[in-house]
């Protein structure tokens, strides 16, 4: 449920050459983070000689998780990377202090410029049905594959549904190259690079929706992808993750947009 | 715990689309407003040509005739088509249940219509569905407490009600205390069909919702597919494991937390491995085995725990203490009538049955009794003597079990008879569950009867009392 992918920023993992982590923890389950050592051993390594053996923890509580600092002297920062500036700072020696976050950036100074962080995501957020507002949810039906109309991975996805939410061929689901440039108006979004929107397709794909394919996962073949795009799509409309107010969401559609018709709305 | 509150509630909502009581909705008048959830609300209504003053009759208790019914109405106006397509497809759910699974322990289906209500624009196109009216919900009972000398029988007719749906290849998808009423009668009925989905094979697709308390673990990790989420009936057995807890620990999960996702976090952890299954005291050991078994951590170790095979546990765990005390008053009543040497002294100790037609005539020699058993599981707790739960008995066990060839006197599930002899090699009968036997226990009619004894097949009892072997049957005629 919050997993670990580590090492594409600064920070460097395993001694040889900082190969990605990734741990996937179920609720209640923790993982330690640090330099580490064979007496201290950790879940997450963080190859600085700034940062102690046993630096803190996550434990996954609930929906979403909580940090443990176990420096006396450094605060850490939960970025939200998507919240315009959205930050926490937890204090020295603070104990399971809760994240709100789907997505945060955990970021440990050091005695350098250049900070060690790594990536928590909290895929279980749960959102309320829209229909069902106002409606005592506790013990109510409710969507169990919910999500987060504010998130940049929806935008993808409604750029990924806009064809077929303007009743154009069924079978185009646009390529990555068109999202970035179906996106690239955006305000906040517009500078999404392609390695970023296959990532938010990949998130949907594996963690919102858990698309139970059982893909040969190593070789990430063209085709495939596109299988993955296609179904995607498909679950978004029919179980109405994705309605037509949603298109709203998009950039209005310019005329030079070249991939459909400047349809009215 | 969630905190408990009543249907009542839902109804502060400043909804345009709520009907007043009075108001007409195909050939029925909405008497009160049930309940109101995300896509539907549900009224209470009567026929709108039947006797008036129904206004405002309370649905508590068993105020509600048999013509009044729920209509369950879905909203499709102003939704855009992929949503009104989720709508009519859970309206389409429950009608196609309803038409071909019908059953005493689910609610039942009186017809569905579109609505055309052009003075309501709000509820122009609405999917009606007209249902059996119930006095109250599990849950109500639930969070008042539910008495202890029904919680046994409500499980037991939730079982048959589970048990028939997955015989019939449904899975419910959707059982919580909520969606199992109750008639005025204290019977129980499963309703709220939306979710519910038919077997291909070993599973079924549902619409990937649900209700978070009521989710087997394997349902949090479940891939969502072009069908939906893959449910099978152990996914049934699951939530019934959480709602008999429910009903013995006044209303609480066995899992821990504040909160349903905190609930549902816990659920993971059980079903990991990394968290054992803690159950509040209060539940008695019997019920906690079958908890525990209903709540197995994976689909393969829930799966030999069918509905079937639960309610024969419980229906065993009644027998036990119940059937011993039982046999004794059947002792004590064949005593009686021996010592008193009165003819006419009852033959049904079971004292409640006290309008019962069959009545003993005789004291024999040798008599033992023998406690009718109808296979049929729906008839098994009625007490209404409904014709359609009744057992023949034969005239001459020696001919072919025929309608001409038995007698006028009907008996029914739990009957207590008094049988004389006992004839091994009649008419082979085989029961609804397949067991097959040729012997035949002779049975004394009421008083006046003729012919005075007739024959109870021995697959109609579970009772082996030892009885002399009858004399040649046509010797009875």
């Amino acid at each position: 449920m919050v997993h670990l992918p580590q090492g594409s920023g600064g920070a460097d993992g395993g001694e040889p050459h900082g190969d990605a982590v990734t741990l996937r923890l179920g609720p209640g389950e923790v993982a330690r983070f640090g330099r580490g050592s064979t007496t201290v051993p950790v879940e997450l390594r963080l190859a600085d000689p700034a940062i102690s053996r046993l630096a803190g923890e996550i434990r996954v509580t609930d929906d979403h998780w909580q940090l443990t600092n176990h420096s006396t002297t450094h605060s850490y920062l939960v970025e939200n990377p998507e919240g315009a500036g959205e930050y926490l700072r937890v204090p020295p020696r603070r104990v399971g202090a809760p994240i709100p976050f789907e997505f945060s950036r955990v970021v440990l100074p050091t005695r350098g410029d250049v900070t060690i962080s790594f990536q928590v995501f909290a895929p279980d957020h749960l959102y309320l049905d829209p229909e069902a507002m106002g409606v005592p949810w506790g013990t109510s039906t409710v969507t169990a594959y919910s999500l987060d109309e504010t998130a940049t991975y929806f935008l993808v996805l409604v750029a990924l549904c806009e064809p077929r939410l303007r009743d154009q061929s069924r079978v185009a689901v646009p390529t990555t190259p068109q999202i970035v440039e179906r996106l690239r108006g955006h305000v906040t979004c517009g500078t999404l690079t392609a390695r970023a929107v296959s990532s938010h397709i990949d998130y949907l794909a594996e963690e919102k929706l858990r698309l139970g394919v059982a893909d040969a996962h190593e070789p990430g073949k063209g085709d495939r992808r596109n299988g993955k795009r296609e179904e995607i799509v498909g679950l978004a409309l029919r179980f109405g993750l994705v309605r037509e107010e949603h298109l709203a969401l998009l950039p209005p559609l310019a005329g030079a947009g070249g991939r459909e018709r400047p349809a009215a709305r | 715990m969630t905190p408990p509150h009543g249907h009542g509630d839902t109804a502060e909502h400043d909804r345009a689309d709520l009907l007043p009581p009075g108001c007409q909705v195909g050939g029925w008048v909405v008497t009160e407003l049930i309940g109101s959830g995300g896509w539907s609300s549900v009224y209470a209504a009567r026929p709108a040509d039947g006797p008036p003053g129904g206004t405002g009759e309370a649905r508590t208790g068993r105020s509600s005739g048999p013509s009044d019914v729920a209509l369950k109405i879905m909203p499709t106006a102003g939704l855009a088509p992929r949503q009104a397509r989720r709508i009519v497809e859970s309206a389409r759910r429950e009608v196609e249940l309803g038409r071909r699974a019908g059953h005493p322990r689910l609610i039942g289906l009186r017809e569905s219509f579109v609505l055309a209500s052009p003075d309501r624009p709000s509820l122009e196109g609405a999917i009606v569905l007209v249902m059996e009216r119930a006095a109250g919900s599990l849950r109500e009972l639930v969070d008042t407490g539910v008495p202890e000398a029904d919680r046994a029988r409500l499980i037991a007719g939730i079982c048959e009600g589970l048990s028939h749906l997955h015989r019939s290849g449904w899975v419910h998808a959707d059982l919580k205390p909520e969606n199992v009423l109750l008639g005025g009668d204290g019977s129980v009925k499963l309703s709220d069909f939306g979710l519910a989905t038919e077997l291909t094979g070993t599973h079924g697709y549902a619409p990937p919702m649900g209700t978070l308390d009521y989710l087997p673990p394997e349902r949090w990790r479940a891939p969502l597919g072009e069908l939906g989420v893959r449910v099978r009936p152990t996914a049934d057995i699951w939530a019934l494991g959480i709602l008999i807890h429910e009903v013995f620990a006044s209303g609480a999960s066995p899992f821990p937390g504040a909160t349903p996702m905190a609930r549902g976090a816990a659920v993971q952890e059980y079903g990991e491995g990394r968290a054992p299954l803690r159950m509040d005291h209060a539940v008695p050991p019997f019920w906690r085995a079958l908890i525990a078994d209903c709540l197995a951590p994976t689909h393969a170790a829930r799966a030999p725990h069918t509905a079937e095979s639960l309610l024969a546990r419980i229906t065993a765990e009644q027998q036990t203490p119940g059937a011993g005390r039982l046999r004794g008053r059947a002792r004590a009543a064949v005593l009686a009538t021996a010592l008193c040497g009165v003819a006419g002294a009852t033959l049904y100790s079971d004292a409640v049955r006290a309008s019962s037609p069959a009545q003993s005539g005789r004291t024999g020699a040798t008599v033992g009794t023998v406690r009718v058993f109808n296979a049929e599981r729906g008839c098994q707790d009625r007490v209404d003597r409904d014709r359609q739960c009744s057992l023949g008995l034969a005239i001459d066990p020696a001919q072919p079990y025929t309608a001409e060839n038995v007698v006028p006197t009907r008996v029914w599930h739990g009957d207590v008879l008094t049988a004389d002899c006992e004839l091994p090699d009649g008419q082979p009968i085989i029961d609804e569950e397949d067991l097959r036997s040729t012997h035949w226990f002779r049975v004394h009619l009421p008083p006046g009867s003729t012919p005075p004894a007739a024959w109870l097949p021995a697959v109609r009892t579970r009772e082996r009392p030892a009885l002399p072997e009858c004399p040649h049957p046509t010797a009875v005629r």
